[in-house]
């Protein structure tokens, strides 16, 4: 797509606002106003001009390529897939990623004992996801990240495990995205 | 790595090239070493310096002029005039075609391995790999995480059979524990089943296992080696003495290696020194300074029971002479603050009666030493000795029993235990006046003790220590003490300002070393900078020795 440039003349626009920004604000507000009741009048005869998503109560849908929260694979089993190898931990560029490695008797030997995520840190890069071998954290379509404390952003395993069959989609793409390479 | 001869033992060289490079090299030795002592690298497995040689691995051959086939370097000696090539082509491919043979059966563990990141056949995978697998039969199955002995885990699978672990076994403790049993594809290392892998070394194999097949129980998925700090030091096991690493995540030892050093330990460490870190950051370890008061223990902060040690100590001087009181050092503490300390004692408790208190223990004509401490040569290099007309430790018992000593300080409170005796210390306390006790882990003298002070352990400082042989060695601080807490010289420091006034001098080691450099004979002429990593021998400076 050819980028679209718009050449800005700031003195035109800094004479333009006038005392007080009230003439900017003006024009703001016939922009909003007008595009309220465009929706509106469309709503209310039942031909919406706009999308419009009723979130929280409708899911916005994302595409497979949307990076949302980090989130941990678990099996049928209700396990996790992560062995706690500490791969995203490292490759984690803000550390908001805390593993406690431990042992089991499974076939696999090693889980993580503690797997934590501090989501008011996570910036979605997703180098997380890429540094994975076990396909065992990916980037999930969720965002609806809030709590009423700071503690409350810190996720912890039981948390973050989330079915596989809800982030098949995201599976298919991921492997098919570093697979290329 | 090499120690520097002397001149006149220096033998006649031969010269040799490789890769283009004349290097000067000692007549017969293994032209493997030589390569790695000059920078270049040829990846090998099976050799080890400290090993004999076995040239199992046929991972270091290379191309030497006139020869017709390629040859393992571990096992060349050098000879005048040989003409090396490790890099080319057909040294790459069988450097591949070795990898690839090592490669069919190791499991993709890499995930749940911990040798992960310190691997020598994950990086010369990398490097000498190629990276495609063309066996399509599946890979032999093996023993999984088998405690092959009390302290080592074992993973069969991921062995490669370069037999360093079966050779440290024969020869270096020559405990005979591992062999490997079987022949061709169904070879395997093992121990005879009566046997288990339990020497005092035993965790060294896990070190000098190329792979993962042979793991630290201790460190077993612990933490992986890539987010650990590494902290140069010296182990406060014993009075040997042995050079270590201290392996550090967010402030909590996580494991300790030993660190080459020739003159010491070469590259071994005993299993007791290894694993003996746990005090460290122990949940019962003494985090604040408490006081009795109206006869019950109270924490109070730092500054208030170092002056109310100070001003019980002057007391018991003022009502009975300097002579009541006495002091116990300990000997893990560095030269440093035993030299802080014996200043203490002499300018302002100005009391004859100091001694030590050294654990004795069990040793071998290896490395472990009977002196359960790390610092007791240094500390009586320090002048941690009784002054004239002083008593020593056992004449400072009986001086407490007979109410001779009214006030006693102790740094390190077990040891005094262990050495007269938990009875005879019960003795001691009930006989006291003043007991001031400086400990990091509570015992019954700091449950008995009149003023706690908290202590700080080896790892959390610098300074040095003395080994057994008089070799001084640098440790280095790889963690800081618990909030609250600070080194034991500062605390000295803080406590002979507090006893004679004035402000307090900052306890800085490197200072306090160039005052023992001037102050003790045979420390002349040493500095922090002159230890460097690998240490030097007291009194060597003024002999012109290394």
């Amino acid at each position: 797509m050819a980028a679209r440039v718009t050449q800005v003349d700031r003195e035109a626009v800094r004479r333009s606002t006038g005392a007080l920004g009230v003439a900017a604000t003006l024009r703001g507000l016939r922009v909003t106003s007008r595009h309220f009741i465009r929706n509106l009048w469309g709503w209310m005869v039942g031909k919406p001009q706009v999308r419009t998503v009723m979130v929280p109560e409708e899911e916005d849908p994302k595409p497979a390529a949307f990076r949302g929260m980090p989130v941990l694979v678990a099996l049928d089993s209700g396990k996790e897939r992560c062995v706690a190898c500490g791969l995203c931990e490292w490759a984690c560029p803000v550390d908001c990623i805390h593993i406690e490695p431990g042992e089991t008797v499974d076939e696999v030997e090693r889980y993580p004992r503690v797997f934590d995520i501090d989501m008011g840190r996570c910036m979605y890069c997703g180098l997380c996801e890429e540094a994975c071998p076990e396909e065992a954290i990916v980037m999930s379509a969720r965002v609806d990240i809030s709590a009423f404390s700071r503690a409350g952003l810190l996720w912890h395993k039981d948390q973050l495990l989330t079915p596989a069959s809800q982030l098949a989609r995201r599976l298919a793409y991921i492997r098919e995205d570093y697979g290329r390479r | 790595m090499t120690e520097a001869g002397g001149p006149d033992e220096k033998p006649a060289t031969v010269r040799v090239v490789i890769d283009g490079r004349e290097i000067e090299a000692e007549p017969g030795a293994p032209l493997l070493q030589v390569a790695l002592d000059h920078g270049i690298q040829i990846p090998h497995y099976c050799y080890h310096p400290k090993l004999s040689i076995d040239g199992s691995c046929r991972m270091c051959q290379v191309q030497i002029q006139g020869q017709k086939k390629l040859a393992i370097a571990c096992n060349t000696p050098c000879t005048e005039g040989l003409v090396v090539d490790t890099r080319g082509d057909e040294v790459a491919d069988a450097r591949r075609g070795v990898m690839e043979l090592l490669l069919v059966n190791h499991p993709l563990d890499c995930p749940i391995c911990d040798q992960a990141g310190e691997c020598h056949l994950q990086d010369y995978s990398f490097a000498h790999g190629s990276h495609h697998a063309r066996t399509e039969s599946p890979r032999r199955k093996g023993l999984k995480r088998h405690p092959i002995g009390p302290r080592v885990v074992f993973d069969q699978e991921r062995c490669i059979l370069c037999r360093r672990c079966v050779r440290f076994t024969q020869e270096i403790t020559q405990t005979d524990e591992l062999r490997v049993f079987g022949i061709g594809d169904t070879s395997h290392i093992g121990t005879l089943e009566s046997r288990p892998l339990d020497n005092p070394y035993s965790v060294n194999v896990a070190d000098i296992c190329p792979v993962g097949a042979l793991l630290s129980a201790d460190f077993h998925h612990k933490r992986r080696v890539w987010f650990l700090d590494t902290t140069a030091s010296v182990c406060a096991g014993c009075a040997n003495g042995c050079n270590i690493e201290i392996g550090t995540w967010r402030n909590e030892i996580q494991r300790l290696t030993p660190r080459r050093n020739d003159a010491v330990n070469d590259t071994w460490m005993c299993d007791a020194g290894r694993l003996g870190y746990g005090f460290v950051g122990a949940a019962d370890r003494i985090r604040a300074a408490r006081v009795r008061i109206d006869g019950e223990q109270r924490e109070v902060s730092l500054q208030n029971a170092l002056d109310a040690a100070a001003e019980a100590l002057r007391q018991v001087r003022a009502t009975h002479g300097a002579g009541a009181i006495a002091i116990v050092g300990s000997a893990h503490l560095t030269n440093e603050e035993c030299f802080r300390l014996a200043a203490v004692a002499r300018d302002e408790v100005q009391t004859p009666h100091l001694d030590l208190a050294v654990p004795l223990g069990t040793s071998d004509a290896f490395l472990v030493k009977a002196e359960k401490a790390a610092n007791a040569r240094g500390a009586r290099d320090m002048g941690l000795v009784p002054g004239e007309g002083g008593h020593d430790l056992a004449g400072i018992a009986a001086a407490v029993e007979a109410g001779e000593i009214r006030a006693l300080w102790v740094v390190g409170s077990r040891d005094l235990e262990e050495v007269i005796g938990g009875e005879r210390a019960a003795k001691v306390a009930a006989a006291l006046e003043v007991l001031v006790v400086q400990d990091v882990q509570p015992s019954y003298l700091t449950a008995a003790a009149t003023i706690v002070l908290p202590g700080a352990t080896w790892a959390e400082k610098s300074g040095t220590f003395t080994n057994h042989a008089g070799r001084v060695q640098r440790i280095g601080g790889a963690v800081t003490p618990p909030e609250g807490v600070v080194v034991d010289g500062e605390l000295f420091a803080r406590l002979a300002s507090a006893l004679a006034g004035g402000a307090v001098a900052a306890f800085e080691p490197a200072q306090v070393f160039d005052q023992i450099a001037a102050g003790v004979a045979t420390y002349a002429g040493l500095s922090h900078l002159v230890l460097g990593a690998g240490g030097r021998n007291a009194g060597a400076a003024a002999n012109g020795e290394a």
